[in-house]
């Protein structure tokens, strides 16, 4: 099972063990993770599971959809070129031990 | 053993018409689930336990094919779930994404916000509800629905019609005339709109369904269409009026506003908080289930009361209070889950940043002509129907 190192915004870290298949937003709502909310429960909606991702494994995850690429813009922490919505992200073995940040509204 | 469903029965409907703040309270108080007699239904008040139920959909479903929903309207996205809900909601959503509102709506609506201002900036009093609110909610929604060329009042009497058809729980034939009639006007509307929408490809809502894959059928295109007027129009005018409201009552919030526009997107927020537009929904269970240890039984239908659950003190502290600078957390106006309101980014859009600023920009020292006189009412729907102003000319 791939560990995600959360970032939380006020820079503690938090590593939880994720189940491969499931999305990093559920993860980090199973484990309370502070800071994503997820109004919209997945659909892409909301933008209030923003996360940001190191750059160098942005390509890993495949594209990021329209939908979900217009929504970023309006998250309410400012969009960083690592920024993702954790609800399109399926952890898989390339997110082990991975950092993933939760930006300061 | 589960406890048994507590009961209230000393509720009249006129008490949740005129203010249900105070029943939600009591409900929330007696219990996770308590049967209103008044309003027939199971009323579910808690804000934890509202969003516990929209992260469980194949439990809490929005099927409901017996529904006066479905029967007004058509079967329609909002009582669907899953892949079918899915689909038809990415057919609308190219239309209603936060980017695509600054691209495409922003201007579109600030032209009509500006119309509407202009035709009772030189009078010094209008009365809110229909002077401002409505037609502007009427006409953005026209153009980003693409129905070019009808009037606001038929857009509202539509919305209205067809709100009022999906709530007649009493059969009365009047309200199903009405609701059949908006229907057919909205069909003719479609069939009149949609040649011209398949010929040039644009960002209405109409366009993208075309667009869609695969292209939505024009059973779908009614169906969704009516639920976009039902839930696009009377919400938008409510929270305008529901914000201009709250910062008339509070002028020392209005000028810390005013003094750092960045924070019109919290107010707006507060204002639907406070009083929300949509109050209740439905979901239907699909098996015996607990919520916060009460049983209720498949088939059942609960009413998930997120006007109840933006007032749940266990959440927010003083919840009656309009107030801007409260501590900041997430709230339940939109709803939650996959049927989270599709049209939040045009509301926060129009009623934050265009419609409410605007109003205080160019109507100065705009005040309430006689606070008494300031009518709110509804349960399901709830904002206010009668706002009476005045301003310097």
């Amino acid at each position: 099972m791939p560990t995600i190192r959360f970032l939380l915004a006020d820079g503690a870290e938090l590593a939880v063990e994720a189940e491969s298949g499931r999305t990093l937003m559920e993860t980090a709502l199973e484990n309370s993770v502070p800071g994503i909310i997820a109004e919209c429960n997945g659909s892409a909606a909301c933008a209030t599971c923003h996360v940001v991702l190191p750059e160098d494994i942005m390509s890993a995850l495949g594209p990021i959809s329209e939908h979900e690429n217009d929504m970023l813009d309006f998250a309410e922490a400012p969009r960083e070129p690592g920024s993702r919505l954790s609800c399109q992200i399926r952890v898989s073995d390339a997110l082990d031990n991975v950092s993933v940040r939760i930006p300061a509204a | 053993m589960s406890e048994a469903v507590k009961v209230v029965d000393d509720v009249a409907f006129e008490d949740l018409l005129a203010n249900p703040y105070p029943v939600f309270k009591r409900v929330r108080d007696l219990g996770p689930v308590v049967k209103v007699e008044a309003a027939n239904i199971m009323m579910v008040t808690r804000f934890d336990d509202i969003m516990a139920i929209e992260r469980d959909p194949e439990t809490f479903s929005s099927v409901n094919p017996q529904s006066l929903l479905n029967t007004v309207i058509g079967p329609n996205l909002m009582r669907k779930d899953g892949d079918d809900h899915a689909r038809e909601r990415a057919a609308i959503d190219p239309s209603l994404r936060p980017g695509v509102v600054k691209r495409c709506w922003a201007d579109p609506m600030r032209v009509i916000c500006d119309d509407v201002i202009a035709q009772i900036e030189h009078k010094g009093e209008a009365e809110l509800f229909e002077d401002l609110a409505a037609p502007i909610a009427a006409r953005a929604l026209a153009d980003i629905l693409g129905f070019d060329g009808v009037d606001w009042r038929t857009m509202a009497l539509w919305s209205q019609s067809l709100i009022d058809g999906s709530g007649n729980y009493s059969h009365n034939p009047e309200i199903a005339r009405k609701a059949k009639k908006a229907a057919s006007g909205v069909e003719s509307a479609v069939d009149r709109m949609l040649p011209h929408h398949r010929d040039i490809p644009n960002p209405s809502m109409l366009s993208s369904m075309l667009q869609a894959d695969p292209p939505q059928t024009v059973e779908q295109i009614y169906a969704n269409i009516k639920v976009a007027i039902g839930g696009g129009l009377n919400e938008t005018r409510d929270s305008i009026l529901t914000l201009i409201l709250g910062l008339l009552q509070n002028p020392d919030q209005l000028a810390r506003i005013r003094a750092e526009p960045l924070l019109w997107g919290q107010a707006f927020e507060e204002a639907v908080r406070w009083i929300s537009p949509i109050g209740m929904y439905p979901r239907r269970l699909t098996r015996d289930v607990e919520i916060s240890g009460m049983l209720v039984r498949k088939g059942e239908q609960v009413g998930l009361c997120v006007g109840a659950a933006n007032h749940d003190d266990r959440r927010f502290s003083d919840p009656e209070k309009f107030d801007v600078f409260r501590e900041k957390k997430s709230h339940l106006a939109f709803g939650a889950g996959s049927h989270f309101c599709a049209g939040t980014w045009v509301s926060r859009a129009l009623v934050s940043q265009i419609v409410v600023p605007t109003v205080f920009e160019r109507l100065r020292n705009l005040r309430l002509k006689d606070p008494d006189r300031v009518r709110i009412r509804g349960w399901v729907f709830r904002g206010p129907t009668h706002m009476p102003v005045i301003w310097d000319v």
